[in-house]
């Protein structure tokens, strides 16, 4: 149980010649969360960014738009010296901007190029097996040349019925008509065709036969894919050359960029400055002596007092050991915590796999799973993936940890079972099934626990289990209420339900008990948390109450969906081995059958056990358990300044 | 058509039981799903606006899930 760091709200006040060295001394020292200044009647305004702000982002828009081009991936490269960047940059910059324009250039045009081919290729096509000159298709007096396709088919009596004087070439098959008639017949021939419904086609400007044109077009249009190929190729190969350069020049130009606009978030007069901000309690002394050694005293820093109703606003950072880090990405999932809140992280690092492994609660799982993710863990290298195989580790130690106690490997139980008279052998000859203690509803507590012999007895267990857990989120929201409300309101509103559980809880014992009595003094009880509960939080008080129930009936998904998970496995092993012993004497297809539903169905059932006890275990968490104490929404702590990947000081 | 008295015999009482806790579950469940299917719905548009917002979209998506598990603890006590 911790609360988040402790934060110091510091303000550095300057003459504005040192306002360079204030801001380059914040930026490394990545400490200082700047609070935006807002304009008021203070006489105080924000400042103009320094003068090679506007440089910086123009040459930082070229570099992204050249990246961009380039399809330029982050990855991990070797890490560069700044200021050998910054010396380089100009020209390196300029002339991979020139190569790469003038090649896309080049490619645009040659692209265009080949447009232009290709229109030209698809005018070619219809004359093909006409195979006459294009020039002989214009320039005459007295002949009309008709170029055209139409529907239908053509006979040369229909024309020879209108005129002697005319030449026609008539393709069957592309329905393209090339006919050439006297000027004075044309009108008719024209009305002939138009009831075959001719269209005229265009006919290339270029003299030449048809399929001589089209044979150097193709040549041409291959001859302009090779050399667009090639540019391609020259621009991927500026890519590896220059990836690491674009790269550490973003980084460069990125920190330059921040500085050089922070005079826009700032406070500023005509000659002086102030920079408001946020850091950690812990670091406070770090930033004065970091702002004093670069200003040579010339800054002033100080802390000022919070008041508490600015609490709220403190920006949070998680403050948790090492272990339970990953487990704050299911609190980032849900909202950070508030400054003045508690944040829980650290009780989810534990609920969190206690609940997962309840319900997975398998030996063989646990095995696959945390191979898996200990694999992944080790090839796949990004940090946002890390943290999830973390826990996906800790979920499967926990169900290690119950896969034992209930003795399940892969859907089979390992101790042997005592079911209706009968003892069927399990999984591990010699582990028997040791009797412990009866339970509910006629069933016995074993040990192994095969939780599908004794459902009624894992339900009020599972219960159970959510009661603590409920319990323990009423007493973190005990604690968060009277710290900021007083110690009444926390009894009111959260000691209230407790006594209510408390006086549940006298009540039933005294029904199913000896002494009649405590049925009075729980009901006695019960109306106290009542009332005291009304009194807390009025009348939506006591038409929560039900959902009380509700949470903790809720946990007894606990075992409904590990009931499901061993039924889908030992289902898959049932209807495996059946196959396996289907012929007893030879392996034939039914073992390769029975091998493949094997695999097949546990990998189906591994990928369920990764997202249903995930999902019913974070359930859990932020319903039942978050809604008792969490409110959430902080702000991120996001200090000044930039982790450099790629370059170095 | 015999009457619900034959019917009642000829089934006995093992199978009354399978048949009510079968209602329990499926009836249950259509009403997890009945809610969930909207809840779910406005959830990915909210999403769709502000990917933040998933961790609160699972939330509220999956409250009507205890409809169903109310459903099999009953589904669990017939037997």
């Amino acid at each position: 149980m911790s609360r988040p760091k402790r934060m110091t709200k510091a303000i550095i006040v300057g003459h504005k010649s040192v306002l360079k060295e204030t801001i380059n001394a914040l930026h490394d020292s990545n400490l200082l969360h700047i609070e935006d200044f807002i304009e008021d009647e203070s006489g105080f305004k924000i400042s103009k960014p320094f003068q090679n702000a506007e440089d910086v982002s123009k040459k930082l828009v070229k570099i992204r738009s050249i990246s961009n081009y380039l399809g330029i991936e982050q990855t991990r490269q070797s890490v560069q010296k700044a200021d050998s960047v910054l010396r380089e940059l100009d020209t390196k910059l300029n002339q991979l901007d020139r190569t790469i324009s003038e090649k896309s250039e080049t490619i645009s045009k040659y692209e265009a190029d080949l447009k232009d081919l290709e229109t030209q290729k698809k005018d070619l096509l219809p004359f093909l097996s006409i195979n006459l000159d294009f020039d002989y298709y214009r320039g005459y007096e007295n002949l009309k040349v008709f170029a055209g396709s139409i529907k239908g088919n053509l006979e040369e009596g229909q024309i020879s019925s209108i005129t002697q004087a005319y030449e026609l070439y008539f393709d069957p098959q592309a329905k393209t008509i090339v006919l050439f008639v006297d000027k004075k017949d044309a009108n008719k021939v024209q009305e002939l065709l138009q009831s075959l419904e001719f269209r005229e086609l265009r006919v290339p400007e270029r003299g030449g036969i048809p399929s001589d044109l089209l044979r150097t077009t193709e040549q041409r249009e291959a001859e302009t894919s090779r050399k667009i190929e090639s540019l391609k190729a020259e621009v991927e190969s500026l890519k590896t050359q220059y990836k690491d350069f674009l790269l550490a020049s973003d980084e460069v130009l990125s920190i330059e960029n921040q500085k050089a606009e922070l005079p826009l978030r700032i406070a500023t007069s005509k000659n002086a400055f102030i920079i408001e901000g946020w850091t950690t309690s812990e670091k406070y002394d770090t930033l004065v002596n970091t702002v004093n050694d670069a200003t040579s005293g010339r800054a002033y820093v100080t802390s000022i007092e919070v008041e508490e109703e600015d609490e709220e606003h403190i920006p949070v950072e998680y403050n948790n050991s090492k272990a339970a880090e990953p487990m704050q990405e299911i609190m980032e999932l849900y909202a950070r915590p508030k400054y003045s809140e508690i944040d829980p992280t650290s009780i989810i690092f534990i609920t969190f796999p206690l609940i997962y492994g309840m319900i997975l609660g398998d030996i063989g799982y646990a095995i696959i799973l945390g191979a898996m993710a200990l694999a992944i863990k080790s090839i796949v290298k990004s940090e946002a993936v890390k943290p999830l195989m973390n826990i996906l580790l800790y979920c499967q130690i926990s169900t290690f940890i119950f896969g034992i106690i209930y003795g399940e490997f892969l859907g089979f139980p390992l101790a042997s079972v005592h079911a209706e008279g009968e003892t069927v052998p399990g999984l591990l000859p010699f582990w028997n099934t040791i009797n412990l203690f009866p339970g509910l509803a006629g069933e016995e507590v074993t040990f192994p626990v095969h939780r599908a012999h004794m459902v009624m007895t894992m339900i009020a267990i599972s219960v159970f289990v959510g009661l603590i857990h409920l319990n323990l989120g009423y007493i973190l929201g005990f604690i968060n209420i009277s710290k900021h409300h007083g110690l009444k309101h926390a009894v009111l509103e959260k000691g209230s339900w407790m006594t209510i559980e408390l006086g549940v809880l006298v009540a039933a014992l005294g029904y199913f008990g000896i002494i009649s009595a405590l049925t009075y003094v729980g009901v006695a009880i019960l109306i106290l948390g009542i009332v005291m509960l009304t009194i807390g939080e009025g009348i939506k008080g006591p038409i929560e109450l039900p959902s009380l129930m509700g949470n903790a009936l809720s946990y007894a998904r606990i075992i409904a969906v590990g009931l499901s998970s061993i039924y889908i496995a030992s289902t898959v092993n049932d209807i495996a081995f059946k196959m396996i012993w289907a012929d007893h004497s030879k392996i034939g297809i039914a073992a390769i059958g029975a091998i493949i539903i094997f695999i097949l169905g546990h990998a189906l059932n591994t990928a369920l056990s990764i997202i249903a006890p995930g999902l019913h275990s974070l359930r859990l968490q932020y319903v039942e358990f978050f809604g008792k104490f969490y409110e959430g929404g902080g702000r991120k702590f996001n200090p000044f300044g930039y982790i450099r990947k790629y370059t170095e000081e | 058509m015999a009457d619900i008295g034959t019917l009642t015999t000829l089934m006995g009482d093992a199978g009354l039981k399978a048949i009510g806790a079968g209602l329990a579950i499926a009836g249950t469940g259509l009403a997890s799903g009945w809610a969930e299917k909207d809840i779910g719905s406005a959830a990915i548009g909210a999403m769709a606006e502000n990917e933040a917002l998933f961790g609160k979209g699972l939330i509220l998506t999956v409250i009507p899930e205890t409809i169903v598990i109310f459903g099999l603890v009953v589904a669990l006590l017939i037997k």
